[in-house]
């Protein structure tokens, strides 16, 4: 461990308790925050204090189910217009399972990665969350998206072309926490719908998303919480970490697939003292290279 | 018609009166008449007062007026009025006739009948009519002329291809070559087309001197029935590859009011541009805007042309060329970001295609942390944002990003300012939250060469300001080459006008006194792009932070390339004229055969400062392939300036690159071409200009004609020319005019008594 990464370490703990103890109390997952009323969510919020008004309502709402933002239609959390210049934006995706995943560690890890990344970074970011369907035409409003879990996602015929739509624009998509070899078969066929011109192709160490901001010298398989509670890193048979990627026509890259591994659990657990910080240094380290490689090539 | 009844009356044409002295020639026996109609006068006076009759005083009044006017008469005549004149001594004097050699002689505009046609005619051979009559009194010395001047032996020998017309080094030559004889004066037959680079006034003023009349024939008509012109065509000299360029072309006409014609521009045969026009009142100027890109490296004429008309009298005026160098090289523009943004990102994708621009990025991701783009090397910019003018001058364009004013040094600060007030270059600052006044740049060098006034002068703006806006062209954004997003200036307005709104954090509303608004928010309050010289560049600000959502917005098409578009026109035209180290400056890029090109060039060291101890080498490489090596010298009148100079031979392009070195360095070179072609500037304006003639013959006491009063020409010379005269007397009391005076006194108080019953 080299002295940047102790730097980093003084930096991000301390910013993880604090984030952690405003946001997720108890410490359950998935996130228990409600949502705010459809109504409300669409509601123009031109300043930052907009945002603020948005969570305080959802902290003193009802219990969270991510499945109630599909079913009433639900876009966007938050207005798309607004000061920041960066949203961490969670796509909302159809599932086959009846049971929505896309919610999977939200929204805690959501702002608990945005408060380390403001803190690490010179960046402009919204400290809080921020979820949009793939078929909502906001989506192109943020050109960084994050999915999760997508090991059972069933995408509709708009969510395939507003996804497709998205990325040709210039989106760019990261892909984390699907595991073994049916996950990534299941989420295969489905990104196939979207690019089956383009073929899913590891994503070489040599990669400049692996020097955006932070070296990353190679890929850490960063296990779920309780996985590493049982002792093991991996999940069915995901035994190694992989970084795969998308890339179009020109060779820029549209979708990073982070396979057998899971760095928003990192994220969400990173001020818990028995997760080992390599982990949530690890990804924050790739997250911020995620953000960074998005907004900049 | 008017000098012939004049003559009638008066015996003697007007000139003669004009230049001749009036006395009397009275001898003793007409002093006595005089007195004798005196007395009649006074015996008049007498008795119409003492007779009284039945006459009423008026009647009497009346009667001795007009027989008192009929003695004055005659006692006028009595006196035996005369005009004394000076008349050349015939065959004692020379005469310099001066014919316009020039192809707009060519020209048919009277009845079909070319102008050279009068020379055929009046002057060719012996017995041409004003020849003759000139021949008569005159010893004839001929010349012909066109950008030169040369004797002619005989007249038919001309050919009418002269490219230019010298109207005044023409007179100044035959001046010289006829003043040691004597010289009557010198006759100018031409259409009056001088296109002369220097003006009349001062080749008019040895002639003045001398006291020499200048006797101008003006052939062919002061106006065209029909006829359309293209005005003078202004385009860059020099472009980037796939330049997307914007002309406006002039055009008149007479003749075809109400008609459409079309105004096409072509790259070396191949119409690139076109335009149709329904051509307004005549004379009027209508200004024809086209669009077309420079797509082919090198040197390119472009050819503007209106489609000939039917009844045209002169097609070769349809037609303008303009001499473009098509640069296929990269233009280096750093892009300093202060934070990781989008607008980054999707800047980069818009002008990635572009061969002709390398935008180099700088972007700061934590303090001290930074992400380089498109660099050269592995050492550009290892240390941030430059230090050094040499370093920064390296680039020809700079955007600053969201990057606050506190994060460059004061020095930094001044070296923006000379990038674009002293290098040249040209700057961008692009809207954030840490860009204009938000960051802090009121009150700073950078701030003065922006061309928005920023608000809050030593404060840090107002940070809580937000809007969403859509974007407005202003009536020059509609027509800019910047901001033209679409192929025609319709299509661009209307695409401006559906593209999805942007977010503003800088609130900039007034533009500096000489600036120019290109786009605004709705009803203009909010200045969204803006620019304006300063020194030797320029500097833009697009207070802007989000225009990715052209790109990325639901509305906008995947496949749409306004964002593109506009980005790499803006980009294009920020480091448009950007000028090297080394830059050949040639005052015209095209020449006809013969002529002298001079050279000028502008070096500088690695920050501009002008060098006046460099070698710097000009080769010229003809049509043909030799070339031929100039030393420049310095001028001595300006710092950093060389001069050279060389003479064209045969038609085509010339190529001029100009190397500089100080000691074994480099310092740069540059590359330019003149084209060397016949001037086809006889067929614009090519009406005949009686005006210019009539004031060089006024201001030389000569006279001006047209072939319908040149009859007299020969006589007038002879009373106003000069040379060896000798003085007449014209005898004026035998004017017809007198003779009917008197005739209608005597009848008319014949007549008066008649009617009054007094008789």
């Amino acid at each position: 461990m080299g002295p940047s990464s102790v730097a980093r370490i003084a930096v991000v703990v301390p910013a993880l308790i604090v984030a952690a103890v405003a946001v997720h109390p108890r410490g359950s997952a998935p996130a228990s925050q409600p949502p705010a009323p459809a109504a409300e969510s669409s509601a123009a919020a031109p300043h930052g204090a907009a945002d603020e008004d948005l969570h305080a309502e959802q902290r003193g709402g009802q219990p969270f189910d991510p499945r109630d933002l599909l079913r009433r239609g639900r876009g966007t959390m938050r207005s798309p217009a607004g000061p920041h210049e960066f949203y961490f934006t969670r796509a909302i995706y159809s599932s086959g399972w009846g049971y929505s995943r896309w919610a999977i560690d939200f929204p805690k890890a959501d702002r608990q990665f945005m408060t380390v990344v403001n803190r690490l970074i010179d960046i402009d970011g919204s400290p809080y969350e921020n979820a949009i369907r793939l078929d909502d035409p906001n989506i192109r409003k943020f050109p960084f998206l994050y999915a999760l879990e997508v090991g059972d996602i069933a995408l509709s015929r708009a969510e395939i072309e507003g996804l497709r739509n998205y990325l040709l624009a210039g989106g760019f998509l990261v892909i984390d926490d699907f595991w073994g070899s049916w996950q990534w078969a299941a989420f295969e066929q489905q990104i196939r719908q979207v690019f089956p011109e383009h073929p899913i192709i590891e994503v070489p160490i040599e990669h400049p998303v692996f020097n955006a901001v932070y070296r990353i010298d190679e890929i850490m398989q960063v296990p779920a919480i309780g996985n590493f509670y049982g002792g093991r890193t991996w999940e069915q048979d995901g035994y190694e970490a992989h970084v795969r990627g998308i890339f179009d026509e020109k060779g820029r890259l549209m979708v990073l697939i982070n396979w057998n591994t899971d760095l928003g659990d990192a994220w969400e657990w990173a001020e818990r003292p028995e997760y080992p910080l390599r982990f949530s240094t690890f990804a924050v380290e790739m997250g911020i290279n995620f953000i960074v490689y998005a907004m900049s090539h | 018609m008017f000098d012939a009844i004049f003559e009638f009356f008066f015996k003697y044409r007007p000139l003669m009166f004009e230049q001749g002295d009036f006395a009397f020639r009275a001898s003793w026996i007409g002093g006595l008449g005089v007195l004798a109609a005196i007395a009649a006068g006074v015996v008049t006076w007498r008795s119409y007062t003492q007779v009284r009759g039945n006459s009423q005083p008026i009647d009497r009044l009346a009667l001795t007026v007009v027989r008192l006017a009929a003695f004055a008469l005659l006692a006028f005549c009595l006196m035996q009025p005369v005009l004394i004149l000076s008349s050349v001594v015939p065959q004692q004097n020379f005469l310099g006739v001066l014919i316009d050699e020039s192809r707009s002689m060519r020209i048919a505009d009277t009845e079909e009948t070319p102008r050279l046609q009068f020379v055929q005619e009046q002057l060719a051979s012996t017995d041409a009519p004003l020849r003759a009559a000139l021949n008569e009194r005159f010893s004839l010395r001929f010349f012909g002329f066109n950008n030169e001047t040369n004797r002619l032996d005989v007249v038919n020998e001309l050919t009418y291809d002269g490219t230019r017309t010298h109207v005044g080094q023409a007179l100044e030559r035959a001046h010289d070559e006829l003043s040691d004889v004597p010289l009557s004066g010198l006759v100018v037959v031409t259409d009056g087309a001088d296109n002369a680079p220097a003006g009349l006034a001062e080749s008019l003023l040895p002639v003045q001197a001398a006291g020499v009349p200048v006797f101008t024939v003006g052939l062919g008509r002061e106006e065209f029935d029909r006829d359309i012109q293209l005005g003078r065509v202004e385009t860059p000299r020099r472009v980037l590859r796939g330049a997307s360029l914007v002309t406006d072309v002039v055009v008149t006409h007479r003749g075809y009011e109400g008609e459409t014609v079309s105004v096409q521009v072509e790259d070396e045969g191949r119409i690139v541009g076109s335009e149709d026009v329904v051509l307004g009142d005549e004379d009027e100027l209508q200004t024809v805007r086209l669009r077309f890109t420079a797509a082919e490296e090198g040197p390119r004429l472009f050819t503007f042309r209106v489609t000939p008309q039917p009844g045209e009298m002169v097609t070769q005026n349809n037609v303008r060329d303009s001499l473009i160098v098509v640069d296929d090289r990269r233009e280096k523009i750093l892009y300093f970001e202060g934070e990781p943004r989008f607008e980054v990102k999707f800047l980069r994708r818009a002008v990635e295609d572009d061969e002709n621009l390398q935008v180099v990025i700088l972007q700061r991701t934590a303090e001290n942390k930074f992400m380089r783009f498109n660099v050269d090397g592995p050492d550009d910019l290892v240390g941030g944002f430059p230090t050094t003018r040499g370093e920064l001058y390296n680039y020809s364009g700079l955007i600053l990003g969201s990057i606050e004013a506190n994060y460059f040094t004061p020095d930094q600060l001044r070296m923006i300012a000379d990038f674009v007030n002293h290098r040249g270059g040209g700057v961008l600052m692009l809207g954030g939250r840490r860009a204009f006044a938000e960051g802090g740049y009121a009150g700073t060098p950078v701030a003065d060469v922006l061309p928005v006034v920023l608000a809050g002068e030593g404060g840090d703006g107002d940070e809580s300001f937000f809007t969403e806006i859509a974007v407005e062209t202003t009536r020059a954004g509609a027509t800019h080459v910047a901001t033209q997003i679409a192929d025609t200036e319709e299509a661009s307005a209307a695409r401006w006008r559906e593209l999805p709104p942007i977010t503003v954090v800088n609130p900039i509303t007034e533009v500096k006194p000489g600036a120019t608004t290109l786009l605004t928010g709705p009803g203009g309050d909010l200045v969204l792009l803006a620019f304006q010289r300063y020194g030797a560049g320029k500097a833009l600000a697009f207070p802007v932070q989000d225009s990715w959502t052209w790109q990325m917005h639901a509305d906008i098409e995947v496949d749409d390339m306004t964002h593109e578009t506009y980005w790499r026109r803006l980009l294009r035209w920020l480091v448009d004229g950007v000028p090297d180290q080394v830059t050949i400056d040639l005052p015209t890029d095209r020449v006809q055969p013969e002529e002298t090109v001079e050279i000028l060039a502008s070096v500088g060291d690695a920050n501009f400062e002008e060098l006046n101890n460099s070698l710097v080498m000009a080769s010229v490489t003809h049509p043909d392939g030799n070339f031929t090596d100039l030393p420049m010298e310095w001028t001595a009148q300006r710092d950093g300036e060389y001069r050279a100079s060389f003479t064209t031979g045969a038609e085509g392009f010339y190529e001029v690159r100009v190397e500089a070195m100080l000691g074994d360095e480099l310092l740069g070179e540059d590359v330019a071409y003149v084209q060397v072609a016949p001037s086809d500037a006889e067929f614009y304006d090519s009406t005949m200009r009686a005006p210019l003639l009539e004031r060089m013959a006024e201001e030389t006491g000569g006279r001006f004609y047209t072939p319908a009063t040149v009859g007299t020409l020969a006589d007038d010379i002879q009373y106003v020319g000069g040379g060896v005269t000798v003085v007449e007397e014209l005898d004026l009391w035998d004017m017809p005019a007198l003779l009917l005076l008197l005739t209608a006194l005597v009848l008319g108080e014949w007549g008066f008594r008649r009617f009054r019953g007094l008789a």
